[in-house]
């Protein structure tokens, strides 16, 4: 961050400079025994606090109008702090009114434009909360994960494709889904056990999630069931993926004598969330109702 | 005879028949044993004794933070089908060995205090199907839909083992309709949500059909087993459930909390003191079973609100007619042609 206010510093620093030089050229030094060690210890503090903050200021915000604000708002206090110290090593003389206008009138000055800065502040992190919420929801909200699977739920995916169709129609793009159903899984659970059953369907998510894209949703939609959401693709291309992920799942399904996998892929053309998950449900149907008559492994 | 009934203290509930399958379907997602039992008396060196036990209240407990340390809705369905399945309960061993879907939900109704003594059924007989209500029998604060969840698992995974399909079965929940689609995906048969009670209707069909792992020998054989469970937790009921029993049978008379308490044993201020632990009271009692009474009578046929009033022992038409249109939001006579129309 610093980088990014060299010229700020730079000028802070001259400033600071030119009331040294302009203390010393109209005043001249007091005696050490002059000296007051209360105010120079109570001013020199608050001189360095007034530093400290300048310092968090440049240290922590990107350049904007807010941290213009807010800097030279400090920067003003710093000034008039500053000079105040100084007075209290150099004398000026009675008819030189300007240092004590310099020493004084900078500071509630300087207060007012930081508070003018630290209102923006506020609102400027009222936005940026705002955009926050909206965003995560879609892409962070840990409470939709599914504990077993590490997938999000079928509230995730309503939520998702719900937006993804709005984006892909305004845009004119094509979504498809891809659908894993679990024949029979009700049997695995109860021969080998629910423990087995958990394991498997790990296992299984695992396997989807490795072959999928990056930028494709894999959810657990219901049990034994999941969809991947695939943006931005066609038909034929969601027909090559799912090709490519029956060669997958046939293996995993010979290694673990595991139980048959139905896989369909479908293009949404449908309006809501809803009635695209229904359409995913009736080509599920159909195609185990075609597979039990072929009686063909996938 | 009167069955004793157990009160809110008594250990009723064997860790084996549901709390071991829900700790470790739970585990499996993730959640913390310590978690888990935080706050229900249960010891982790208990969880593998075959006869430990605990109270209905730790269940309560034991469900609730499992809740609240898992979002996992898929949990109640998969409990039931657990279960079912589980090596450790004979009752659950025996329902598959059943000749028929009548032999097995007899055998579950009649040793339902080893599984579920949180629920009584009550069966009517319509045209081509069967219904079976769910009533609660103890106070079940805010588990009473998982519990539900669970019961209906059982039943329906069942009868989808045994006779292959759960087709034209249908439920009705008290509950209302949720965005989500849980139940539908899980279940595979129709619900209908904000209905009147929690039931399910199963067809006179498949009712007789033979089950497919039907076996005499192995049914006569788990049943002893659960006759011998018998010793340890004995056959008793919730005291809610007998109220609600002896009040039902003693309409249209009406008995006073002092005339319940004698025929149950206990003093009239433990009765209050009891029920309060269920989170009820008499009164809420009697007028439940009036209202049920009340919607059974009108389905079946043509009684008059005069009659009515008469059978459910309300001193004249307009406090029926009143009492009615708290229950139902109808009147008696709209509720009747909504019934008819259906």
């Amino acid at each position: 961050m610093w980088r990014q206010h060299r010229y700020k510093m730079l000028f802070s620093l001259l400033l600071l400079l030119s009331g040294l030089l302009l203390a010393i050229d109209t005043g001249d030094a007091k005696h050490s025994n002059e000296f007051d060690a209360l105010d120079i210890l109570g001013e020199g503090t608050t001189l360095l606090v007034a530093c400290g903050w300048l310092g968090l200021i440049i240290s922590s915000r990107p350049t904007g109008r807010v941290t213009e604000w807010l800097y030279y708002g400090s920067l003003l206090l710093v000034y008039s702090y500053f000079l105040d110290l100084l007075d209290e090593f150099i004398r000026y003389p009675d008819t030189m009114r300007l240092m004590s206008w310099l020493e004084s009138l900078p500071a509630p000055v300087g207060m007012l434009v930081l508070t003018y800065g630290l209102i923006g502040w506020h609102r400027e992190q009222r936005a940026i909360n705002r955009q926050l919420r909206g965003r995560e929801l879609f892409l962070r909200d840990h409470q939709l994960i599914d504990p077993l699977t590490q997938l999000y739920g079928l509230e995730y995916l309503q939520a998702v494709l719900q937006r993804e169709i709005e984006l892909h129609q305004s845009q004119h793009k094509a979504l498809s889904l891809l659908v894993l159903d679990v024949d029979n899984f009700a049997a695995v659970n109860r021969r080998h056990g629910m423990a087995a059953g958990d394991a498997y369907l790990s296992q299984l998510s695992e396997l989807l999630s490795s072959h999928l894209r990056y930028s494709d949703v894999v959810c657990r939609y219901a049990g034994d069931r999941f969809i991947a959401l695939l943006p931005n693709t066609a038909l034929p291309q969601a027909h090559i993926m799912a090709q490519h992920l029956r060669q997958q799942l046939s293996q995993l399904s010979v290694e673990n004598s595991g139980p048959q996998l139905t896989l369909v892929e479908m293009a949404v053309q449908q309006d809501s969330a809803i009635s695209a998950l229904q359409a995913a449900d009736q080509a599920m149907a159909l195609a185990k109702k075609t597979t039990a008559l072929k009686l063909q492994p996938i | 005879m009167s069955i004793r009934h157990f009160g809110y203290q008594d250990k009723i509930l064997l860790l084996q028949h549901g709390s071991t399958e829900l700790l470790s379907l739970a585990q499996r997602r993730g959640a913390l044993l310590h978690k888990l039992l935080s706050g229900t008396g249960i010891f982790e060196q208990d969880l593998h004794k075959p006869h430990g036990r605990l109270h209905h209240n730790d269940w309560l407990k034991l469900l609730q933070n499992c809740q609240q340390q898992l979002n996992s809705p898929e949990l109640p369905y998969l409990l039931g089908g657990a279960l079912l399945n589980s090596r450790y309960i004979s009752l659950c061993q025996s329902l598959q060995y059943a000749q028929n879907l009548r032999q097995a939900l007899a055998q579950l109704y009649y040793f339902r205090h080893q599984l579920f003594p949180c629920f009584y059924g009550r069966l009517y007989q319509q045209q081509h199907c069967i219904l079976i209500e769910l009533k609660p029998a103890l106070g079940l604060a805010n588990q009473q839909g998982f519990m539900l969840t669970v019961v209906f698992s059982l039943l329906l995974e069942l009868i989808k083992q045994q006779l292959g399909s759960v087709c034209g079965i249908s439920l009705q929940l008290q509950q209302p309709a949720s965005p989500q689609l849980q139940h539908q995906l899980h279940w595979g048969v129709d619900v209908s949500f904000n209905q009147s009670v929690d039931c399910i209707s199963i067809p006179l069909t498949l009712w007789q059909q033979r089950f497919i792992d039907a076996d005499l020998q192995k049914f006569s054989a788990t049943r002893r087993t659960c006759r011998q469970l018998n010793h340890v937790l004995s056959k008793q009921r919730a005291l809610p459930e007998s109220i609600c029993h002896l009040q039902r049978r003693a309409l249209p008379q009406l008995l006073n909390q002092d005339q319940v308490a004698t025929v149950l044993g206990l003093s009239s201020s433990s009765l209050k003191r009891q029920l309060s632990q269920h989170n009820t009271n008499f009164a809420t009692l009697l007028d439940e079973v009036r209202r049920d009474a009340a919607r059974q009578l009108l389905q079946q046929g043509h009684y008059s609100n005069r009659q009515l009033a008469q059978k459910l022992g309300y001193s004249d038409e307009h406090n029926f007619r009143r009492a009615f249109k708290r229950w139902t939001g109808l009147i008696p006579s709209s509720f009747k042609g909504m019934f008819n129309f259906n």
